[in-house]
């Protein structure tokens, strides 16, 4: 297997053993970033008060507090509303965003209404009045998406009500309470980040808002309850072949070589009362997989021990031609590895010079260069373990470089084109199609997340 | 990158290649397949093969629990599909007397939260009390839970945690709970038949869970993009979307 590539990026249809090495540089960069998601976490904020510096001024004044409007005008015409933005829009994350406002004073003629609205909303209208934007006004009860005339929606709302207005991702919808209770929802048609808006407009008319420090009259975290239960008992209602996990499971343990496990899973699954019977749709493929069981295993164990002279020693024994190109990506690793087990005990002169000999032709060429002094670096530390590049003297580290020899005898026989188990292509698939679909959505919502599914007892975050 | 819209259907089309190189790009970590997998080993009851240790790094505090309780939960989940739900309880009270206590306690701050205060102290009497005699924790629980009583903001007061638990364990009683009158079971003591489903879910492998979500992701994402799908589970073999 010899290398042509000189980039440092992987491409699959060239050394497949190579995103081995991109595996590495993924815990790299975690730990740079301090960690232990694979995915970034993103560090929105949330709304926390009005916009005092483009809110109509003239028309409207903003209390010193800033959670708090009133208009000062006398409304004459459809272009004196007095309006306010919150200083941030809401945030992307999660499953549904939501805010309230109390009606202090619905003065003259109860104009008062709550919506979201764009980044350079004209502020001397309605929220709902323009494009891009959306409100429920309070003087009429009706829903305003974007033009001058609105639909009938829900009650009116005057002094002394609390009225909230959110958006459900999931769904993609506005939704409405009045006091606690859920007024109505429509579609949300317009995409990008969208601020929480009030607008007053007749004389005297006060208002105040809430964006979350004192607790809100509607049960928005029981409404999220509830759209999470429909979304999970739809779910639950899917069926799915009978003992298909058997399958999977089967196929992952002959996969990765874990000969004892697998051993066991099957004389437990033909013990059960009734025997479980395990869907045996492709009998060449089984042979594939099973292909040298037993000294995948055995390279296994010896990788995860820390023995790599053992490993290196079999893999010229019995697959000479793995180990023929002695600048594979798998000899790499494996000589990475035994350089890792050194400094593990403390035998860093011995490391020192292992180096020399063995990794030496390995430095200035770039697929391996980032890698290689990284991994040097555990040189520098009297407690390496606990330094940045820590994560080679994890378990994980050795678990990664056994897959990639397990990778490397698979890949010998011709036929077995998968470096992905079986389960793993599902749950990738699975991934991808959740990635889409937020992605499709404005990256709005929610995200899945296997790793927290796992650590959780819901399965969906 | 630039994709088509199909007109016919005005849905996003994605290629073949384009999905394989995102399906490429997902970071799947060992750790958390292997994970799964220990965890379909050890809730299934394959105890022997869960022991043999090929994840000998550290894989969640919750798998080792699960390891060590795995055969009185499978006594439980065998008890309830025997249809044997009083055995069940009793089995459950044996093994976690907190989690039926904890229950209990939910139901009371439901009642206190609805402002039905007389009923939340005849339920305190009756179900709870004799179990605070028993036990100094649940006692002091108790306690705290009919403290909620004064505050009129029950989310503000200290003892707000308990809402909290309370949440957790609504969310999993209420799922229970639909699935429970779907099946149309009929049983007097609702709530402690809750309970048992509540235990025994955690007694259900997570994988065959993942994979309805895969098949309802794909149906979600079918609404808006025509994309490759995996349509038979057992191969994992992506088809090309059939135009």
């Amino acid at each position: 297997m010899t290398e042509t590539s000189s980039s440092a990026a992987a491409v699959n249809r060239g050394d497949p053993i190579s995103q081995f090495l991109d595996k590495i540089r993924l815990s790299s960069s975690a730990a740079t970033r301090n960690t232990n998601t694979m995915m970034e976490e993103d560090n929105e904020e949330s709304p926390t008060e009005l916009n005092t510096i483009n809110s109509a001024g003239g028309f409207l004044i903003v209390s010193p507090d800033k959670l708090s409007v009133k208009y000062t005008n006398t409304n004459l015409h459809g272009y004196d509303v007095g309006v306010a933005q919150a200083n941030r829009p809401a945030p992307f994350k999660g499953l549904t965003y939501y805010f309230e406002i109390f009606v202090k004073d619905a003065g003259v003629k109860g104009n008062v209404a709550i919506g979201f609205t764009k980044e350079g909303f004209i502020m001397r209208r309605q929220p709902g009045w323009e494009v891009n934007s959306c409100g429920y006004h309070g003087d009429n009860g009706h829903i305003y998406r974007g033009k001058g005339t609105g639909e009938a929606f829900g009650p009116t709302y005057t002094t002394g009500d609390t009225v909230g207005a959110g958006i459900d991702y999931a769904s993609q919808e506005f939704f409405f309470t009045k006091n606690g209770a859920f007024v109505g929802k429509i579609p949300k048609d317009i995409k990008g980040h969208l601020f929480p808006t009030v607008g007053v407009h007749s004389q005297n008319e006060e208002v105040s808002v809430n964006f979350g420090k004192k607790k809100f009259v509607f049960d928005v975290q029981g409404y999220e309850t509830s759209v999470r239960n429909k979304q999970q008992m739809a779910i639950e209602n899917i069926s799915i072949p009978p003992n298909i996990g058997y399958g999977l499971v089967k196929t992952y343990l002959l996969h990765y070589g874990y000969e004892e496990t697998l051993d066991a899973f099957n004389l437990a699954t033909k013990t059960t009362v009734p025997p479980i019977v395990i869907a045996q749709d492709n009998a060449m493929d089984e042979d594939d997989s099973s292909y040298d069981l037993h000294q995948r295993k055995t390279l296994r164990k010896l990788v995860r021990n820390g023995d790599i002279d053992a490993a290196l020693a079999n893999l010229q024994d019995w697959y000479p031609q793995i180990v023929q190109d002695d600048k594979s990506v798998v000899c790499f690793l494996l000589h990475c590895q035994k350089f890792i087990e050194l400094v593990r005990v403390g035998k860093l002169a011995e490391g020192v010079k292992y180096g020399r000999l063995e990794l030496a032709k390995f430095v200035g060429l770039t697929k391996f260069q980032d890698i290689i002094e990284d991994c040097f670096a555990l040189l520098v530390y009297p407690k390496p373990e606990e330094s940045p590049v820590g994560y080679f003297l994890e378990d994980s580290q050795r678990e990664l470089v056994a897959d990639a020899v397990n990778a490397a005898v698979l890949s010998n026989k011709k036929d077995v084109c998968h470096l992905h188990s079986r389960l793993e292509l599902l749950l990738r698939q699975l991934t991808v199609c959740c990635l889409e679909r937020r992605s499709m959505n404005g990256d709005q919502g929610e995200t899945f997340r296997l790793h927290h599914v796992l650590n959780n007892n819901s399965t969906r975050r | 990158m630039c994709y088509s819209t199909d007109n016919a259907t005005s849905k996003k089309v994605i290629t073949r290649d384009e999905w394989e190189k995102k399906l490429n790009a997902v970071k799947l970590r060992k750790e958390d397949m292997n994970t799964l997998v220990m965890n379909f080993l050890v809730t299934e009851g394959f105890v022997e093969a869960a022991d043999k240790k090929f994840l000998s790094f550290p894989f969640g505090e919750t798998a080792e629990i699960d390891l060590a309780t795995i055969t009185d939960r499978m006594a439980v989940k065998k008890a309830v599909q025997n249809g044997n739900v009083e055995d069940a309880i009793e089995k459950v009270n044996d093994l976690n007397p907190e989690l039926l206590f904890h229950l209990h306690q939910q139901r009371l701050i439901e009642l206190i939260r609805q402002g039905k205060t007389e009923e939340a102290l005849e339920f305190a009497q009756e179900e709870l009390a004799p179990r605070g005699e028993e036990n100094q924790a649940f006692l002091q629980e108790l306690e705290k839970t009919v403290a909620l009583l004064v505050f009129e903001d029950a989310s503000n007061c200290p003892v707000k945690d308990l809402l909290d638990i309370s949440h957790r364990l609504k969310t999993a009683s209420e799922v229970n709970a639909a699935i429970l009158t779907s099946q149309s079971h009929e049983k007097d003591n609702c709530l402690d038949v809750i309970l048992v489903l509540f235990y025994c879910e955690q007694t259900d492998p997570k994988l065959p869970s993942l994979l309805k979500i895969l098949i309802w992701a794909q149906n979600q994402l079918e609404e808006k993009a025509v994309y490759p799908h995996i349509n038979d589970l057992s191969t994992g073999l992506l088809e090309d979307p059939s135009e």
